[in-house]
């Protein structure tokens, strides 16, 4: 029983977070077989799964869902707002249930009563209703009837499903147009508009009345045209013509929805592809060293050297790959990290008073599964922080003219050889002058300096080690030491934070996290006597423009690329010495490096581009890790140390 | 402009929306004989389509678009006098 509890805890949170997906899209759209259908098998196989171990109560309350859903599917009730929220609250009861077994191998005592209670507020839903939108599957209404005799000779063969829609009056209004709701209908064999009454007389027409009714036929599955129906299906009566294809397959064959098939995935320990990752690594290290080596052999034997290092080039390439691909092993859909949000969301909001929706988008998005394991305790704080101090209470929320509740959404999505998560909410918002008072007050800087900081350096204060702006500490968000730690982490991980905001309006938390955690591509840039490495990410390109183009203007320079005026930086000047105000030494061409900034484009002068590499990028540690605008290291063929840039720090 | 008179008849070209109804409602009482042109016509809303059922014109030129063609055509030709 031991061995079959790990994988029954996984699983079971995999047919959770299914279920839950499934009851987001029914309350979006009450009408989507497809996602009754899942729910519906979601929790059947739960309810199975649990029976092998000791969860009598869980057993009970997933049998008495299995029932409200199949009196769904047969059409004998339709699901109302209530339905989901007891639905929501079944499967919420069931997660926290998971975690009791994850920890203690047992439900806790206040299982039965809790099954009891689920189980009582789903016998309430008990009962048919007589829904417009319910099969009858007796003998056809007068309409259909009438219908089905006008235009035997259009039919055609296979299953028929009719629909009457009568739409309201004043849905032209709403911006409905029923006549392309009805076109979108697939496989549609008969179409019929009718007035209610009589046609008025042209002059007494008021033409923004809806005055007819659309009643159809057509050869499409019931639930597609459900589908098509589904924005007015209050206005609609559906009723299949033939007898029906099995409504429902026994569930023991494919599912009814057609879904692409899937590859059966493999489970593999996290721990062997980390091997695999640091083997890549050191063959990238290894084959540098034949560069090297052919440098070193060059004077005396040049044409060995030249075959060494297209053997190197051939290598590099060919690790370069299968690095991407080891990466790519390792990524991860980020849904499954974002997935225990929800529920966490809604327990916080209640115990805070607050009402909140949360929406989530982006749950494709891959990312290292190292960064999805190590992102979810930061993400959490996030979503911690904005439910506490970004979302107003209700009464506040109305006063200020804003719906009673708070939007949270979470964001995931790919930006170059970056995975973007924005975490925003329609709250408060923050307040950059409150923060530096406070930064004052607690000695984190001192007046001046906090009055010379812009505002989008204020914000950044909150990330400051021991900074809390709430003036009663909950229990909720701590102390205030959560958002250093969450800096920490996702630069540990390779990533930035970034974070804006409106006062009134609500903020933004945006992190900004690398694709591949093994393997960065790096350009070699030559600074004088140095080398530095640039990710190649945050390179839009490189130029080489004759100097007389790089203009003083006003106190610093700036040329024209491609018809946009460019401001111009050295990256001599980025690691430490000064501007030069006057033209650049006499050298007729300028190699620029151009990078974007939030703002604008800038060209950054170097003195020459060197390789593209591919990099294991190790996080700057120790005395390196102080030393701003700088990402990490990397080492190179010949043993050196390339120290890896951050543009978009050494710019700010 | 999608609903227009051109030598007697009234045209309906590319998308009509709801507001072309009201338009194509003066249009056919001023023109009391003037009949539909709807060979240009890529969409019809269904407040427009009202009209035309409520007036009962005969089709000058008939619709290219598919679901024109095939229902809507037809629809207007039941259409009690």
């Amino acid at each position: 029983m031991d061995d079959l509890l790990p994988h029954f805890l996984v699983e079971a949170r995999e047919l959770i977070a299914q279920a839950e997906d499934d009851l987001t899209a029914l309350a979006r759209d009450g009408g989507d077989g497809a996602a009754m259908d899942s729910a519906f098998r979601a929790i059947h196989t739960l309810k199975g799964s649990v029976a092998i171990f000791d969860m009598a109560a869980a057993g009970r309350a997933l049998h008495a869902a299995e029932d409200l859903l199949e009196r769904m599917r047969a059409g004998t009730k339709t699901l109302t707002a209530a339905d989901l929220a007891t639905l929501v609250a079944l499967i919420d009861q069931t997660d926290t249930w998971i975690d009791a077994m994850a920890q203690h191998g047992a439900l806790p005592d206040s299982a039965d009563a809790a099954a009891d209670a689920l189980i009582a507020g789903m016998a309430g839903m008990a009962g048919g209703s007589d829904a417009p939108a319910a099969i009858d599957p007796t003998a056809p209404a007068p309409w259909l009837e009438a219908l089905l005799a006008a235009h035997a000779h259009a039919l055609g063969d296979g299953a028929l499903v009719a629909f009457r829609y009568r739409p309201d009056g004043d849905c032209f209004f709403r911006g409905d147009d029923p006549l392309a709701i009805v076109a979108a209908i697939a496989d549609l064999r008969v179409l019929e508009i009718m007035p209610a009454t009589d046609w008025p007389a042209l002059d007494a027409l008021t033409p923004f009345d809806c005055m007819v009714t659309l009643t159809g036929i057509s050869g499409a599955p019931l639930a597609e045209l459900r589908r098509a129906l589904r924005f007015v299906i209050d206005q609609v009566e559906i009723v299949a013509v033939a007898p029906p294809a099995p409504a429902r397959p026994p569930l023991s064959t494919a599912p009814a929805a057609p879904a692409p098939p899937r590859a059966a995935p493999l489970r593999v320990d996290g721990a062997r592809i980390d091997a695999l990752a640091d083997g890549v690594g050191e063959l990238i290290v290894a084959n540098n060293a034949l560069a090297h080596l052919a440098d070193e052999i060059a004077r005396t034997e040049p044409r060995v050297a030249a075959r060494i290092r297209a053997a190197h080039a051939t290598l590099a390439r060919a690790v370069g790959d299968l690095g991407r691909a080891v990466s790519d092993v390792r990524m991860v859909a980020i849904g499954p990290s974002l997935r225990r949000l929800p529920r966490l969301v809604r327990e916080i909001a209640d115990a805070l008073g607050k009402s909140v929706t949360l929406e989530i988008a982006g749950e494709q998005t891959e990312i290292d599964k190292s960064i999805a394991d190590d992102l979810f305790e930061p993400l959490l704080h996030i979503v911690r922080n904005a439910l506490d101090h970004g979302i107003e209470p209700p009464e506040t929320r109305r006063q200020a003219g804003k719906p009673d509740h708070g939007r949270l959404t979470v964001a995931a999505r790919r930006e170059g050889d970056a995975v973007v998560i924005e975490i925003a909410d329609d709250g408060a918002g923050i307040d950059s002058a409150r923060l530096r008072a406070v930064a004052v007050a607690r000695g984190v800087l001192a007046r001046e300096a906090a009055d010379a900081l812009d505002d989008a350096q204020a914000l950044r204060l909150i990330f400051a080690p021991g900074f809390s702006t709430a003036s009663a500490v909950t229990a909720i968000s701590g102390r205030g030491v959560g958002m250093d730690a969450v800096l920490t982490v996702v630069e540990r991980l390779g990533g930035r934070v970034d974070i804006s905001s409106i006062v009134g309006q609500g903020s933004a938390i945006r992190l900004r996290l690398p694709l591949d955690a093994i393997l960065t591509r790096l350009l070699i840039v030559r600074c004088g006597e140095e080398r530095y490495g640039i990710p190649l990410d945050s390179i839009l390109e490189t130029a080489s423009v004759p100097s007389a183009r790089i203009v003083p203007v006003g106190s610093g320079r700036a040329c024209v690329l491609r018809d946009r005026t460019v401001a111009v930086l050295s990256l001599a000047a980025l690691l430490g010495g000064k501007e030069p105000t006057t033209p650049p030494e006499p050298v007729s061409v300028t190699k620029l490096l151009v990078t974007q900034t939030e703002v604008e484009p800038v060209g950054i002068i170097v003195d020459g581009f060197g390789a593209r590499i591919d990099g294991l990028v190790r996080p700057k540690a120790g005395l390196l890790a102080h030393i701003p605008g700088v990402a990490g290291t990397t080492l190179l063929g010949d043993g050196s140390v390339l120290l890896v840039l951050d543009l978009p720090v050494l710019i700010a | 402009m999608t609903v227009r008179l051109d030598t007697g008849v009234v045209r309906l070209d590319g998308d009509c929306a709801v507001e072309d109804a009201e338009t194509l409602l003066a249009l056919l009482l001023d023109q009391p004989a003037a009949a539909i042109d709807l060979a240009q016509c890529t969409r019809l809303h269904l407040a427009v389509v009202q009209v035309l059922l409520a007036a009962r014109r005969p089709i000058a030129a008939p619709p290219g678009d598919p679901f024109l063609r095939d229902f809507i055509v037809p629809v207007l030709a039941r259409s009690p006098e």
